[in-house]
């Protein structure tokens, strides 16, 4: 028909997966106890869109892999980035998932609560270990009791700031905004001298600014959501004022991540919380921009955030030893360590950041971005919490733009959304 | 009439031009078995059945339960019809959807038959505007994403040049507003519904006899009056069907919402259209099959009373 | 037609040529586009600073297209003969045929056409796993390769031939096999060929379905495989558009190729007046 369907758009950014997970009644299947069987025989690893730029890095990977245990077959399959979610999803309803499954905490935690993956505090606890704690602990579900992916790589990234447009609309450079206070107050200044031609702010919060802003998003326990608290309702009366002022755009208020990064590529939007391979594509794409860009560290009021990927193992593979073995070859300092050197993310390896790559500076804007970005890493958290569905973060941004644009009361809004969220939890 | 004993003349579109009345020749010599006619039927029906309306028939039996994607659920009764109703992104889309309708569909019967009898013809010229009218239809939804962004966005070149103009002050929220958002999207959408039933025209115009045209011309019609006493009445039946597809498609929209607001719904989720609610629900891995299902099945049901009236409506003006 | 009113006619097919196809360059441009070039130029840029060919080269070398083209075009072949012979047949019974239940199986049809894909697309791929087709092009074109919109499209087509055709051959003998190649389906080349466009574009562009049934690179259709020029952690607006404007070539030429069919209606039938 004439109306094609074009299947999500996927952010640029792999790590801030849009793969929701919502509980859907029921306990994690906990029956299995520990990996038993031989390591051999053929096993699927299923990468999202990794291939296009290290295809040789993952090939000597499963060679490597197969050389070292004789008897194993390792298919490598890697996904386009478009429709993930689909693809996953279809293969979970049908039984298929892959072996080893490339996987962010959400889609994790709805797929261990289903069952299918394997919970590895019961089966291999010991390789907790080997990760960094934090990194550990964003695929431990206490609400479904039990941990269910090995920790892959992290990223991060500091802000980004377009020192053109502050100069243009009165907002001094030296010093950059580097508390919230600070940035809503230039966002303020920057919306009496400019108006709505270039704002400080391009996107509503996500949720994990809101951890960023200090706001407790979870109990302890994982069983209901908490970011309605007073300090939330600071941080959205911020951008409210904000917008009030003209400090942002009615269009920024229905912005994605790509919708910001346009933005800012664009000169319209004066910050950015980038990563770190924000400036290779800065320079790719908006060589102007790229030449006025300061760079500073992420605006935190508590720890700076970050985001993960992780490899799950299949709990129905046929076998599992071998996936198991892989999926910890995979996600080993060495291999991790040099994963890192070729993509700008970061290992979650126990003392890989230790390496000197991520220490010694060379001179370069990539190294001592790299340096930056390496050190928030090591104090860095994952706010976003796995059990905040896709859903639930479509939607808080639209309660937060109803009470942006002054149509619903700040509270009411988060309450709200707090309460969607708490309602695709698992239920007991 | 006719020897059959089931009479059968109610079909979907209600006025006909001259047809096949094959009774009076004798049923029997119509054709030679009975089920001759199933013959020509059984690819297509065992396709459709097999992959549309068996699965749909899941659909509804779903959409009794509280299934998500991962666990089977169990019978609800008309829970989640209630939870629909209480709904309000559900009223938001469903009022979204209608509006669609309603002000799309009349433009698709209309424009692209003014297109297609003013691109008709076998002209080498005319030949390549008609692949450029396509474009639109075939172009990848990132691009045309993009460029209608890029027009339509508070900085963008449809505003600079009201600016211009003086007729505006402020920008036009043209991507933002409420009812603007709406609007900008029906006009993405006629944008491609052009080429795409101009091309179901072409084909009709292909099927009105010549003589006809002559005959008005000999009467002193100029071709606008040929247009409206020839053309129009010419494809009377294919406009009735290009109304069915293009309400079907305008109640669904999906795309055109989709890329407008960036994958959002608009602000506030104010944009969101059925197949949207339907797509957040009831798609990826946390999906909640079962209220999806539901949803499904009320657009259907909607559907089909819009198609309904269209019919009564049809018949009735055909009729006089 | 005076000469006003044709320079008039001109005026207004240029308009929508302006209209409907201008937005077409502004991808063209993009695609030739170089690294010195700034994409996000205020205003827009329509003519290339550092215009260049590489981008489609690189594409070309990063994707195996001959591939992808090899693949989609076998999927894109089974649709569309499938929904030529499928709704030709089908539509042909429903407007021409008269037997029982046929107001019931055309209700079918239409409330095939309503039934929300996004519905059953999980249910249609355990269908094709189930059938051990996943993973297959064969697979991919399946579900589609007869659409309840093209049997409704070609019903109508057969609908509006008129009586006396069909009549006359009926006079002469023709059992319905004849009737329905040598004296119907001569008159409806011209809906085929919509039929045939229409087909042929949904199955090259489709990107979710597909998605879903392959699993193996070797059998990415081209969406699929064009895909991965967006990149893991930024991805080349250039490249997109040069990808998108080869994967566009071939319905254009499909288009151009069969658009001449549409004026084949009445002078293959034979009947004048």
């Amino acid at each position: 028909m004439s109306f094609r369907k074009p299947a999500r758009y996927v952010l640029p950014v792999v790590l801030a997966l849009a793969l929701g997970a919502c509980g859907i009644g029921g306990g994690a299947d906990d029956s299995e106890t520990t990996v038993s069987g031989e390591v051999k025989g053929e096993i699927t690893f299923q990468t999202w869109n990794l291939k296009g730029n290290y295809a040789d890095y993952f090939n000597g990977l499963v060679t490597a892999f197969q050389n070292a245990n004789p008897g194993t077959t390792v298919k490598w399959i890697d996904q386009p980035p478009e429709g993930y979610q689909d693809k996953l999803s279809a293969d979970a309803a049908a039984g298929s998932l892959p072996d080893v499954v490339d996987i962010g905490p959400e889609a994790a935690f709805t797929l261990a609560n289903a069952g299918m993956l394997l919970d590895l505090s019961k089966t291999d606890p010991e390789a907790k270990a080997s990760y960094l704690p934090k990194a550990w602990d964003a695929n431990a579900f206490p609400s479904l009791g039990g941990t269910y992916a090995y920790p892959w790589y992290l990223n991060t990234g500091p802000s980004f700031f377009n020192t053109a447009v502050l100069q243009k609309c009165g907002v001094s450079k030296d010093p950059l905004p580097a508390t919230f206070d600070a940035l809503f107050a230039a966002g303020q200044k920057m919306a009496a001298t400019c108006k709505s031609d270039a704002t400080m702010v391009g996107r509503l919060p996500a949720i994990e600014t809101f951890g960023a802003y200090g706001v407790p998003l979870m109990d302890q326990a994982g069983t209901k959501f908490t970011f309605n608290d007073a300090k939330a309702v600071e941080l959205v009366s911020h951008y409210r004022n904000l917008f009030q002022a003209g400090g942002m755009t009615e269009e920024t208020l229905n912005k994605l991540q790509t919708g910001e990064v346009d933005a800012f590529k664009a000169g319209r939007v004066g910050w950015l919380p980038g990563s770190s391979y924000t400036l290779k594509d800065l320079k790719a794409t908006a060589p102007k921009v790229a030449e006025t860009v300061a760079i500073s560290p992420q605006i935190t009021n508590d720890k700076p955030n970050m985001y993960i990927e992780s490899l799950a193992v299949n709990a129905k593979s046929k076998n599992v030893a071998t996936a198991v073995a892989f999926a910890k070859f995979a996600t080993n300092k060495e291999n991790q360590l040099a994963f890192s050197k070729q993509a700008a993310i970061f290992p979650s390896a126990a003392g890989a950041l230790d390496d000197p790559y991520f220490t010694t500076d060379d001179g370069t804007d990539e190294a001592k971005l790299r340096l930056e970005s390496a050190k928030a890493v090591s104090e860095a958290v994952v706010y976003w919490p796995a059990a905040f569905s896709s859903k639930s973060v479509d939607y808080l941004r639209e309660q937060i733009a109803l009470a942006v644009l002054g149509k619903k009361d700040v509270q009411a809004a988060l309450d709200e959304a707090v309460k969607y969220a708490d309602a695709s939890l698992p239920k007991k | 009439m006719t020897a059959t004993p089931v009479r059968r003349d109610t079909t979907a579109t209600g006025t006909m031009p001259p047809r096949a009345r094959p009774g009076r020749g004798g049923i029997g010599r119509t054709h030679d078995r009975w089920w001759t006619p199933w013959l020509f039927l059984v690819p297509a029906l065992a396709i459709v059945v097999v992959f549309i309306l068996f699965p749909f028939a899941n659909t509804l039996a779903l959409s009794a339960t509280d299934a998500t994607l991962l666990k089977p659920g169990q019978f609800v009764g008309a829970d989640n019809f209630v939870r629909l109703w209480h709904d309000d992104r559900f009223r938001t889309a469903m009022t979204n959807s209608l509006l669609y309708v309603v002000c799309v569909v009349p433009v698709m019967v209309a424009a692209p038959l003014v297109l297609a009898a003013l691109a008709n013809g076998t002209t080498r010229i005319l030949g390549f505007l008609r692949t450029a009218y396509y474009l639109p239809v075939v172009m990848s939804s990132v691009i045309v994403g993009l460029i209608w962004t890029n027009l339509l966005d508070s900085r963008g070149l449809v505003n600079q040049v009201l600016d211009w103009l003086g007729v505006i002050s402020e920008p036009v929220p043209f991507l933002s507003g409420r009812w603007l958002t709406l609007l900008s999207a029906m006009v993405v959408t006629i944008w491609t519904g052009l080429g795409y039933y101009m091309v179901i025209y072409l084909a009709a115009l292909a099927n009105i006899d010549p003589a006809l045209y002559d005959a008005a011309s000999v009467d002193g019609a100029g071709p606008i009056r040929q247009f409206l006493h020839v053309t129009v009445p010419g494809v009377r039946t294919t406009s009735a069907l290009i109304g069915l597809f293009s309400s079907v498609s305008a109640f669904r929209v999906f795309g055109e919402v989709y890329i407008l607001t960036g994958g959002t719904g608009g602000v506030g989720g104010q944009n969101i259209t059925i197949t949207m609610l339907i797509q957040q629900e009831g798609t990826g891995l946390q999906a909640e099959t079962g209220y999806a299902g539901a949803i499904s099945v009320v657009m259907f049901v909607v559907l089909g009373l819009l198609l309904a009236g269209q019919l009564w409506f049809q018949r009735r003006g055909g009729s006089r | 037609m005076s000469r006003t009113q044709k320079t008039l006619r001109y005026l207004v097919l240029l308009a929508f040529f302006l209209l409907l196809a201008g937005p077409l360059l502004w991808q063209l441009s993009l695609s030739f586009k170089g690294a010195g070039d700034d994409l996000y130029a205020q205003p827009p840029q329509v003519i290339p600073a550092d215009p260049t060919t590489g981008n489609y080269t690189g594409v070309l070398d990063r994707l195996p297209v001959l591939l992808y083209v090899l693949n989609s075009g076998i999927v894109a072949l089974l649709v569309v003969a499938g929904n030529i012979a499928g709704a030709t047949l089908a539509g042909f019974a429903l407007a021409r045929l008269r037997f029982r239940f046929r107001c019931l199986v055309t209700g079918l049809f239409v409330v095939a056409l309503l039934v929300p894909i996004e519905s059953i697309i999980i249910a249609q791929f355990l269908l094709v796993r189930s059938t051990g087709l996943a993973d297959t092009l064969l697979g991919v074109a399946l579900p589609t390769c007869v659409a309840a919109l093209n049997v409704l499209l070609m019903r109508n087509g057969f609908q509006v031939i008129p009586a006396e055709l069909e009549e006359a051959a009926r006079i002469d003998g023709a059992g319905v096999w004849r009737r329905f190649w040598h004296v119907c389906v001569p008159q409806v080349r011209g809906v085929m060929t919509v039929v045939a466009i229409f087909s042929f574009v949904g199955a090259w562009n489709d990107f979710l379905w597909p998605l879903i049934v392959l699993s193996s690179e070797e059998n990415y259709t081209l969406t699929l495989g064009l895909n991965r020029l967006r990149g893991t952690f930024y991805s080349d607006p250039r490249l997109i558009a040069a990808g998108t404007i080869i994967a566009l070539l071939p319905i254009l030429a499909v288009f151009a190729l069969l658009q001449r069919y549409f004026f084949r209606g009445l002078e293959a039938g034979g009947i004048k007046g």
